[in-house]
């Protein structure tokens, strides 16, 4: 009985002592040209400002990115004939608006007599995210996915390695033909879009003079040049630049967490993710006793960092499993995602079960890096997590004539 | 064990006990503590040690040994009551509203003495205790009146430095569900609960005046609809979601999913809009700005346990808080809450911009009016005593009732449907919040009709608003003369303020208002933030009558006698707004007309 006690007690002082006890890692301090210099380090820097700069990172030349193309491919994805019922188009689930500068889109979706949108596109098309925000995308027919998977964001997508939740799709190109080919997406077979599309005049005459033919390989590349100039420039990009003003001073102590903690290890890159396939989540206490922070008072009121008897069925995932995706292979790998603009697309993960940053920030850092942030420092990360926001670039892309 | 044990025992509880007593002052955070510490070491001291040693005790020397001791068996009784006392005050709590609760209160108390002092009689070797116990008695019979000492009005600004606060610091108002039942269900359903993700109409206004002057200009709109986000340093209002569905916030009375959301997440999630904390932690308040109040959100005196996510640990501190709860009420209660003052800070509503233009003035609207009368009490009505005030049969009949379950009888309990204008949208959820701000609406005017010299006079006498009417946002409100004259064949010869088939006001109506306009005099529509000029204001002032005049054609001509009937309409929102916000929200119903008065005449 004794022993017992005895060991009880041990227990307790270690668990108490043990966060005094263990060495207190340094975490660097930077200046404003060192956080950039650190920043720029690997891989990541900022979206191009201009034509030239847009070809350089996408790595191909002015042949292949041209106004007409970019034109023909904006068209297409606001073409809703590219759907089973000709009712919803790209724009339907990657809301954006057709025309950029239209300031007024919004009053006039309030107010115009002819206008006939009656839903949440209404006051969200005004965020231009290129995504729903709903927690499943929803195709033709009302279809949901499958998987109760997330729309993800179209802006900045081309500059990602991998595309779609478990990353299994290579790029932008590919996935435009998937999108469309999907039974829960758009659902309509390459041979029908391509004899839609040719019934139309103003199309044929179009794919004619940018390719030559109409065929399913240039709409997908056609919309795939368009999804190519969707790239968006923020207050993060011009402090990488060398505006030091740019990002107020708690965007940069976040930013400075963001590479000490080492959340750049996987959200890297220019698109800030996007660039590798990861396991999700690396840590997922599922066992018995759960004493993450018990004793850190700081994070009480949180469902998932408090001393817990973890008597509940073996959860894969810290939020509900719905739709029961399990990424790649069945072993939880995910593409990490990119978190450009991540403050407009919520909720997050690739259910959706999470609704709010605060709590996608807390998890990642729990299970992913396995430390408890406190209160000051997501505060700090999703102060730089706002500075990753960004309007999209209007590039200054010459003609095909132009070239010749 | 040894009684000497025991009687070591019974000390500490009695000094865990007596730390608690107000004459003590204990420091908060200690006496949060210690009083948990008290209730807590108590029930398992008493459960598994005292009462089974009293028992063995009792049956040793008074069964066994057949030993005659008073001392003991007063102590024994003294025991005994102290520990029903505990018990009453553990489970039932002394929350005012039983005298069981106040005597097991004071019986806890002064038993303890006596307690006290048997336990130092009950021994083989006497000594006298009688000096010290004769002293504790005086010393806590002179500082009695303490105990339930009137609060004051505190004055204290907010805690310097923070810049924020963070979403637990807030807490949920579904928290304050478990025993303000009743006034929890009653806000539930108001207009106060619905400021912000749940309300179409702001929703689509706070949206627009984003897209109109940039993001930050939604803190203007959240200032007062949505304290704990612009705390929180949230840069706009959100709204529920059901999945991939918005979910029928707008038909959903008791607001389950407040209550739902809390018991998922517990505090983390921030609960948005106007919360019980948010105007019961209001520590200063005025008129001179918008939102001008101060808040005092996290530093407040909590129990122990308060904050726990753990339902057992929640069960604890709610023991905690009835045991004793004084402190519990001084922390959300203040006298400034009783004062129009009070709601100033946000029913007076300015331009942000140098010009500090009025959008909305229903205070100073009240300061300048009759009700605003100090120096006759009999005539002196502040907000809180047509808005916060019980209407039976369209009279005011103040409540008597409770705002804690088992708390004290109050003879007019202040109710919390924030009774208002707006029928309409807590009218979707609850039917009792509708009727009594349709009640509080018909109080408000008086309206006499004549015809005379082929003209129709209507006079509409404002005789129940300490402000104008209609007032708040008077821009979006419609409130006008519907008019109908039939001659003798019961025809009609003239009608005023009828709707277009659209659903809009007809041009002839002559709506009491005030109309916004913008740098050219154009009305400003939905874009009210752009008012530069007023155009036209033509509401009632309180206390006042506006007279209207009409021509009536051919009136000589006309078969006497002349039926006039005259309703006085009232529609919360014009339809061209409703059609607006519809757009985004198909599913909201268009609404109603109502009546406030009518008057029958015949010439």
């Amino acid at each position: 009985m004794k022993f017992f006690i005895g060991a009880f007690v041990f227990i307790v002082l270690l668990l108490f002592s043990v966060s005094v006890l263990l060495p207190k890692k340094e975490k660097r301090v930077f200046s404003d040209e060192q956080l950039r210099e650190a920043t720029l380090s690997r891989d990541m820097s900022s979206t191009p400002k201009n034509y030239d700069e847009l070809l350089k990172i996408l790595k191909t030349d002015e042949k292949n990115l041209f106004k007409e193309k970019v034109d023909l491919g904006r068209d297409l994805y606001f073409e809703k004939a590219l759907s089973k019922n000709k009712d919803i188009s790209c724009a339907t689930c990657h809301i954006i608006s057709k025309d950029l500068k239209d300031k007024n889109i919004y009053l006039d979706a309030l107010t115009s007599k002819t206008n006939d949108k009656t839903d949440c596109v209404v006051c969200h098309l005004s965020d231009q995210s290129a995504t729903d925000r709903f927690e499943t995308s929803i195709g033709d027919a009302g279809r949901e996915n499958p998987y109760h998977l997330n729309t993800l964001t179209t802006l900045n997508a081309a500059l990602a390695k991998f595309q779609t939740w478990d990353g299994s799709v290579k790029s932008v190109q590919e996935q435009v033909g998937l999108s469309i080919k999907d039974a829960s997406q758009m659902n309509l077979s390459e041979k029908k879009a391509v004899e839609r599309l040719a019934k139309d005049n103003n199309y044929a005459k179009k794919f004619k003079e940018v390719y030559g033919e109409l065929s399913f390989k240039n709409i997908e590349d056609a919309i795939a040049a368009f999804l190519n100039t969707l790239i968006t420039r923020g207050d993060y990009d011009r402090f990488l630049d060398g505006d030091n003003s740019a990002m107020n001073p708690k965007a940069k102590k976040g930013l400075a967490h963001f590479l000490n903690f080492g959340c750049k290890g996987c959200h890297t890159g220019v698109s800030v993710g996007g660039q590798s396939i990861q396991k999700f989540p690396l840590r997922d206490y599922n066992s018995v006793v759960d004493v993450t922070n018990s004793f850190n008072e700081s994070q009480k009121g949180r469902e998932v960092a408090t001393f817990d008897f973890n008597a509940k069925m073996y959860h894969p995932f810290p939020f509900e499993n719905k739709g029961g995706f399990m990424g790649k292979n069945g072993e939880r790998l995910f593409r990490v995602p990119m978190l450009r603009n991540v403050t407009k697309t919520s909720p997050y993960f690739h259910n959706g079960g999470v609704a709010k940053l605060r709590e996608a920030v807390h998890l990642m850092g729990k299970h992913q890096l396995g430390m408890n942030l406190t209160n000051e420092q997501t505060d700090e990360i999703i102060e730089f997590l706002k500075a990753l926001e960004g309007d999209v670039v209007e590039f200054d892309i010459p003609s095909k004539k132009a070239n010749l | 064990m040894k009684s000497s044990y025991m009687k070591f025992l019974i000390i500490l509880m009695f000094l865990s006990g007596i730390l608690q007593y107000s004459i003590f002052d204990l420091n908060w955070e200690y006496f949060r503590i210690v009083q948990a510490v008290h209730i807590i070491s108590s029930i398992f001291i008493a459960v598994f040690l005292l009462i089974p040693y009293v028992n063995m005790h009792t049956y040793e020397f008074m069964i066994v040994k057949k030993a005659k001791s008073t001392s003991g068996i007063l102590l024994g009784i003294t025991l005994f009551l102290i520990i029903v006392s505990g018990i009453y005050l553990f489970f039932v709590g002394n929350r005012g509203g039983d005298a069981i609760g106040s005597l097991s209160f004071y019986l806890h108390l002064y038993g303890s003495f006596v307690l006290l002092y048997f336990l130092f009689s009950h021994t083989k070797k006497r000594f006298s205790s009688k000096p010290l116990v004769i002293m504790l008695f005086a010393l806590s019979m002179t500082f009695t009146d303490s105990i339930y000492a009137k609060e004051k009005l505190t004055n204290i600004k907010i805690a310097e430095g923070a810049d924020r606060y963070h979403n637990e610091d807030w807490t949920s108002s579904a928290k304050c569900k478990s025993c303000h039942e009743e006034i929890f269900n009653q806000w539930a359903d108001s207009n106060h609960r619905h400021l912000v993700g749940t309300n179409p109409y702001y929703m689509v206004m706070e949206n627009l005046a984003g897209a109109d002057m940039g993001d930050e200009f939604r803190q203007w709109c959240m200032g007062c609809h949505n304290p704990s986000a612009v705390t929180t340093k949230q840069k706009r209002t959100t709204h529920e979601m059901n999945g991939s569905l918005m979910p029928d916030v707008l038909f959903e009375s008791g607001s389950k999913r407040l209550l739902d959301d809390f018991k998922a997440h517990g505090n983390s999630n921030l609960e948005q809009g106007v919360s019980c904390v948010s105007c019961h932690r209001i520590t200063e308040a005025d008129s001179k700005g918008n939102s001008a109040y101060t808040l005092k959100v996290k530093d407040r005196k909590k129990y122990a346990l308060e904050d726990s996510n753990s339902e057992i640990e929640q069960w604890l501190s709610e023991k905690f808080i009835n045991s004793n709860p004084q402190v519990h009420k001084d922390s959300y209660s203040n006298k400034l809450y009783k004062k129009s003052s009070y709601c100033a800070s946000c029913h007076d509503e300015f331009l942000p911009d140098e010009s500090k233009r009025q959008v909305v003035s229903t205070f100073k609207e009240w300061e300048k009016s009759p009700f605003n009368n100090p120096n006759d009490p009999t005539k002196h009505k502040e907000c809180i005593d047509c808005h916060m005030t019980y209407l039976k049969d369209g009279e005011f009949a103040p409540l008597k009732g409770r705002s804690s379950d088992g708390g004290v009888i109050k003879d007019d309990v202040k109710v919390h449907h924030f009774s208002g204008s707006n029928h309409f949208l807590s009218g979707l959820k609850s039917k009792e919040h509708e009727d009594q701000t349709l009640q509080l609406l018909r109080t408000s005017a008086k309206l006499d009709v004549d015809i005379k010299d082929s003209k129709l006079i209507v006079g509409v006498k404002n005789i129940g608003a300490g402000h104008h009417l209609p007032t708040g946002v008077s821009d979006f409100r419609e409130l006008w003369l519907d008019i109908t004259i039939t001659d003798a064949h019961g025809k009609v010869v003239f009608s005023s303020g009828k709707l277009k088939k659209d659903g809009n006001l007809a041009d002839d109506a002559r709506p009491f208002m005030k109309v916004f306009g913008d740098d050219d005099g154009k009305p400003v529509g939905l874009l009210f933030w752009r008012y530069k000029k007023l155009l036209s204001d033509t509401r009632i002032p309180a206390g006042e009558k506006r007279v209207e005049i009409y021509d009536i054609k051919d009136a000589k001509e006309l078969k006497h006698p002349l039926k006039a009937v005259v309703k006085l309409n009232f529609r919360i929102y014009p339809q061209w707004v409703t059609d607006a916000v519809k757009r985004a929200y198909p599913q909201l119903p268009n609404p109603p007309v109502v009546i406030l008065n009518k008057i029958e005449k015949e010439f």
